[in-house]
């Protein structure tokens, strides 16, 4: 899909760590309607789940030959997904798309859980995707999940002995845990939910509208307003015994836009709307006026000055706030990085120790399907490796408890604990759901404004950070490698303790180590605020979301970041051609 | 005087009647801004000409704008069921700017060109945010291209031999818009239906279990392309391609992958196979896939005659002849005409005297069959034109766009464009013709006489290549009785340039069209070749376990 490509980048670079909704993945294709009769496709493939398990290496060993193992486990999750995105660029429709597809991961583990083909590096070979019919067909259902996972059975049986010679010829291994946790079978037969309506003809003008509200500003030189709405239902059957359907539907408005400073910094805003329905969106008055304040920040942040070097006390706003500990903390949480050669462990030895000041809470719960009223992306009942969702207290007090764990065990945990979370063909690694920060030192934000004067005057500076808007990586510079986990601050304002007004900077970045910054936490706001998006890592793209209050951080240390040089569009935009164009356009 | 030559023919060429169709369609500015795509064009070009510079910079001294309006539907089976339909329609815009001037522009590396996503509404100030958008990037880009190319250039010694860019005359043509036009329901049927034919025929039940993928699909596809440039070049063309095909696939019990496909690429969905046609070629695909999987596997290695039916000639034409007939610009500090293997043969024979070769974009139908690789104007405003690019075996010319090369410093109406990129020199229809051509039953008997001259007991004939002239069908013949053999896992070497050059013994009077889908459609029509000399040998590919288990009942 192409799409403009300056947002294209903002799109592609995000992918690094959370971010907003991806549309660069979608696909361009019609919906045919949802089939009622979901018991077809799941008892097709419970059926031919079994027929592989009593078939798979069953056949005498030919010639002298060692027989040939038995898969030891067997899963199918097959994505029924429905999808509708359009989107409005300066006040016309650009792109609509409808999307209907069924997909089937298999996995096939050769070996036993304590060691299988999937072993170190070898993890991906268990999975093997193929495109499923659109409709019921028993029998082209059945052939083609033949075909997966006969393809995959021959992968899984080549690493695994690759796997059986590796460990044969290497050193213990450090975390020599199992390869895979045993886990209950589990049950749970949810009806397909129906199919979302979408008024098709009312969506676009309605993006049509919202979109045009950049037409009154001439410096913004991108913009997209984008409507998703997903009906995906999963179904899961394992040769465990599991069975169970996982329906899941979420409306999502996405604006951006971007404009660049005289002196070519790049700039960009953007905000996100998620409701269970199109119907429960807000209002398009609400959404206007959301509009409004993106393209008024990114136009004051134009005229901003530049920041200057600074270390000391700033506040950390709610979504700021979320963004930052999803990016620089959850990721960090999740159990695969304590295990293996190539990962960080950076929490891996401080199981029960202080990480966190200890009026912070930690945890993260998918199970929670709205927040204020505000729907959660990161919300599901199962995850994709067929477990129940459920809420992790991952610090509490301060202190670490437990990570996000998959089935794949770590030295300290032998079991998921359902956050086994991945894209349509990618092998489920323990992710983040809904984050939530909570603290018991909370103060109303007033309070929490007036401490953070309070310790800028006690450290002799003339003003305080306030970051009210954070994006994650590299979103909206020209860096091409993404780092991942990284944090962006997006609007600033310096707070000056001599009572002037609130001033907007631009071009920071945080310096060192972020991490270093959550021991500084002193206080937190008695709000939270939440931020929905879509996050990516080794597993692909899944929607979180991060729930958290605002925090008054005694230090933080900031530079001046370059962000781009080019310069500002030389002609004027051409709805505005004239005279007050040209005082605009300036480079004649 | 060569050069005069040409340039006569080219002119001769031109003229052909196109003036008058022209007038016919009204192909008019006031024609053109009634469409609110070319008015927005025209409307925001206008603008860019008068006002685009940067102080103290050069203003540019040629700017295109192109919008494709792309809509594609497609439908896919697999093993008789729909397994993915897709409907997509987008406008993709592309601008070009350049400074410098003709004989030494901007355009260097891949930096010539920015593409966006324009409104597929019909808004003239969106449609014009957009280009305006691309049109600043576009020209800072050329600004900073313009300089690095210079610097480059001063690192060689050999100045470069031709013109960055020729100067076209400008030309107004507005083909009416097209639609795609094919019954979604019937086709989505018609896939799933012969996907699924190893199930259903009869005569193919015992052979269904060992059919490891059978799948079917038909795509359309139709981009409405408007062009303006600053020449005062305005067109609006279609690009049509409807293609439907089937494709299958097995193992052979020692393990070699045998598949085999069937498609048409038309300019209509009219043009497609009909249902039972379509039938007949997917139960043929299977039969022979049953076929191979009992027959012998090729012999060690054969050097001989081979004779290629009129569908394995056109494909070996497309990938050993149409790249090399293309006047691709050199790089830069050679003195070379062009790249490829046909760089220094200028008026050199590439073919043997009795064969001839003729690019005419022009021709839209053959013998009643639509050409997809047809066209009136070029991608890059300029009319298509026929050109004979191999007289009597000789290299007489060169397909060429707005780019010269050494020797043809104009277009021939042959640069062509993807969406969403650069234009390049591309053949259109190619025609492959001999003057002393045979029947089928001639080059046969002839190909047998060759063998028994020989003192040869077999010979070769391939019917159907698959990708990198890879023999699908190919038939060992006895050379005492001519009795026909399917063989197995054989490949084709040594058929390269020079057999084109001095091994073609004997071409058919048959005629074989073949639509190329994709990006840029290119048709090739070609007769039988008879080589006299080509290898015929043991492909090493690798020889994968049969299935573990056996597919459900």
């Amino acid at each position: 899909m192409l799409i403009c490509r300056r947002i294209a980048a903002i799109w592609f670079l995000t992918l690094g760590c959370i971010g907003l909704p991806s549309i660069a993945a979608m696909k361009t294709a019609s919906a045919t309607p949802a089939l009622a009769t979901d018991s077809i496709l799941l008892d097709t493939m419970s059926r031919e789940l079994a027929r592989a398990m009593s078939s798979l290496g069953k056949a005498p060993a030919k010639d002298g030959a060692a027989a040939q193992p038995s898969p030891y486990f067997l899963s199918y999750v097959v994505t029924d997904a429905h999808q509708v995105s359009m989107t409005a660029q300066y006040g016309a429709i650009s792109n609509a798309v409808e999307n209907h597809s069924r997909v089937a991961d298999v996995q096939v583990r050769i070996g036993d859980p304590k060691l299988d083909n999937t072993h170190g590096q070898h993890r991906a070979s268990a999975l093997s995707s193929v495109t499923l019919p659109l409709n019921d067909d028993r029998d082209a259902i059945a052939r083609s999940l033949w075909w997966a996972t006969d393809r995959g059975y021959g992968n899984a049986l080549e690493n695994y002995l690759q796997v059986e010679t590796e460990t044969k010829v290497r050193a213990k291994e450090e975390d020599n845990s199992p390869d895979f946790s045993v886990q209950q079978a589990q049950k749970a037969d949810v009806a397909a939910t129906a199919t979302m309506t979408l008024d098709k003809k009312k969506w676009e003008q309605e993006l049509r509208t919202l979109s045009a509200v950049f037409r009154e500003y001439p410096d913004i030189y991108n913009d997209a307003v984008l409507l998703t709405l997903t009906n995906e239902t999963d179904y899961y059957a394992s040769s465990e015994g599991s069975s169970v359907v996982e329906p899941h539907t979420l409306a999502r408005v996405v604006v951006v836009a971007s404009s660049r400073a005289e002196d070519g910094m790049e700039l960009f805003r953007a905000e996100t709307f998620e409701a269970a329905t199109p119907g429960n969106l807000p209002e398009e008055a609400a959404l206007v006026a959301k509009i409004h304040r993106v393209a008024d920040d990114l136009v004051k942040l134009r005229k901003a000055p530049v920041t200057e070097p600074f270390n000391g006390p700033a506040i950390l706003s709610g979504r700021a706030a979320a963004v930052f500990f999803h990016e620089v903390l959850g990721h960090r949480l999740e159990g695969q990085r304590q295990r293996g050669d190539e990962e960080g462990q950076t929490f891996t030895k401080n199981l029960g120790k202080p990480i966190l000041p200890g009026f912070l809470n930690v945890a993260d719960d998918p199970t929670l399907e709205t927040f204020n009223g505000i729907q959660l992306s990161g919300h599901y009942t199962y995850d994709d490796e067929g477990q129940p969702a459920r809420r992790v207290e991952l610090i509490q007090d301060g202190v670490l408890k437990t990570f996000l764990m998959s089935r794949l065990p770590i030295a300290s945990f032998g079991e998921s604990n359902g956050h086994g979370r991945a894209q349509t063909g990618r092998m489920p690694t323990g992710r983040q759901g809904n984050l939530i920060v909570t603290s018991t030192k909370s103060v109303p934000d007033a309070k929490l404004r007036q401490m953070l004067i309070a310790e800028a005057k006690k450290q002799g500076k003339p003003y305080g950070l306030y970051f009210a808007d954070i994006s994650s990586g590299f979103a909206v510079t020209t860096r091409r490698s993404p780092q991942a986990f990284q944090v962006l601050p997006i609007i600033v304002y310096r707070v000056y303790v001599d009572g002037r007004p609130d001033e907007l900077v631009r071009g920071v970045s945080i310096v060192g180590t972020p991490q270093t910054v959550l021991n500084r936490i002193a206080a937190t706001g008695d709000k939270q605020d939440v931020f929905n998006g879509e996050c990516g890592a080794e597993s692909g793209s899944i929607p979180v979301s991060a729930i958290a209050p605002a925090m008054l951080v005694t230090e933080i240390e900031t530079q001046r970041q370059p962000q781009g040089n080019s310069r500002p569009p030389i002609l004027p935009p051409p709805a505005i051609v004239g005279e007050k164009a040209r005082e605009i356009g300036g480079a004649q | 005087m060569k050069k005069k030559l040409v340039w006569l023919q080219i002119a001769l060429l031109a003229g052909c009647g196109t003036s008058i169709r022209a007038q016919e369609n009204g192909n008019t500015d006031a024609e053109a801004r009634r469409s609110p795509v070319l008015r927005a064009m025209l409307e925001e070009l206008d603008r860019s000409k008068q006002q685009l510079q940067l102080q103290n910079m050069q203003r540019p001294f040629f700017i295109e704008y192109r919008i494709d309006d792309a809509a594609d539907w497609s439908a896919g089976a697999n093993y008789g069921a729909l397994t993915n339909e897709r409907d997509g329609h987008q406008r993709v815009l592309r601008v070009i700017v350049r400074v410098g001037d003709y004989a030494a522009d901007s355009k260097f590396g891949r930096s010539d060109g920015e593409v966006q996503l324009a409104a597929l509404d019909d808004d003239i100030p969106a449609l014009r945010y957009a280009l305006w958008s691309a049109t600043d990037a576009a020209y800072k880009g050329a600004l900073r291209a313009y300089a690095e190319k210079q610097a480059a250039l001063k690192r060689f010694e050999t100045p470069p031999n031709a013109r960055d860019f020729s100067k076209e005359p400008a030309l107004i043509s507005i083909a009416p818009l097209q639609h795609i036009e094919i019954d979604r329901a019937e086709w989505k049927k018609r896939v799933a239906e012969l996907s699924g034919l190893f199930t259903m025929d009869r005569g193919l039940a015992v052979f269904s279990k060992d059919i490891q993928y059978s799948n079917a699909s038909v795509r359309a596809a139709v981009v409405n392309r408007y062009l303006v440039n600053s020449e005062g070049t305005i067109v609006r063309k279609a690009v049509v391609d409807y293609t439907a095909g089937v494709s299958a696939g097995t193992q052979a019990d020692d393990g070699m992958h045998l598949d085999r496909s069937y498609s048409k690429s038309s300019t209509s969905a009219a043009g497609l196979e009909d249902a039972r046609t379509m039938r007949q070629k997917a139960t043929r695909v299977l039969e022979t896939l049953r076929d191979l999987r009992a027959a012998p596997v090729v012999a060690e290695e054969y050097h001989g005659p081979v004779l290629l039916s009129g569908d394995a000639s056109a494909d070996v034409i497309r990938d050993l002849l149409l790249p090399n007939v293309v006047a691709a610009k050199p790089d830069m500090g050679t003195d070379a005409r062009t790249r490829g293997a046909y760089a220094s043969s200028f008026k050199g024979h590439v073919m043997p005297e009795f064969m001839s070769v003729t690019d005419d974009p022009t021709l839209a139908i053959f013998e009643g069959r639509g050409l997809t690789g047809a066209y009136q104007v070029d991608d890059e405003g300029v009319k298509g034109q026929a050109v004979p690019v191999i007289e009597k075996g000789k290299l007489t010319n060169y397909l060429i766009g707005r780019e010269p090369v050494k020797g043809f410093p104009a277009s021939n109406g042959h640069g062509r464009a993807p969406t969403a990129q650069a234009a390049a020199p591309s053949g259109a229809v190619l025609i492959l013709k001999s003057s002393a051509p045979e029947t089928p039953a001639e080059l046969e008997r002839k190909l047998l006489a060759i063998a028994k001259e020989g003192g040869r007991e077999e010979v070769y004939v391939a019917e159907t290549l698959g990708p990198h002239m890879t023999p699908r069908l190919l038939y060992r013949v006895n050379v005492k009785n001519g009795k026909r053999e399917l063989v197995r896992g054989a490949e084709i070497d040594e058929l390269d340039q020079r057999s084109l050059r001095s091994d073609i013994v004997a071409a058919g009077d048959d005629a074989w069209v073949t639509n190329y889908p994709g990006a840029i459609p290119v048709t090739v029509i070609s007769p039988s070749l008879l080589f006299g000399d080509v290898t015929i040998k043991r492909a090493n590919d690798e020889q994968h376990k049969l299935p573990y288990y056996p597919p459900p009942s």
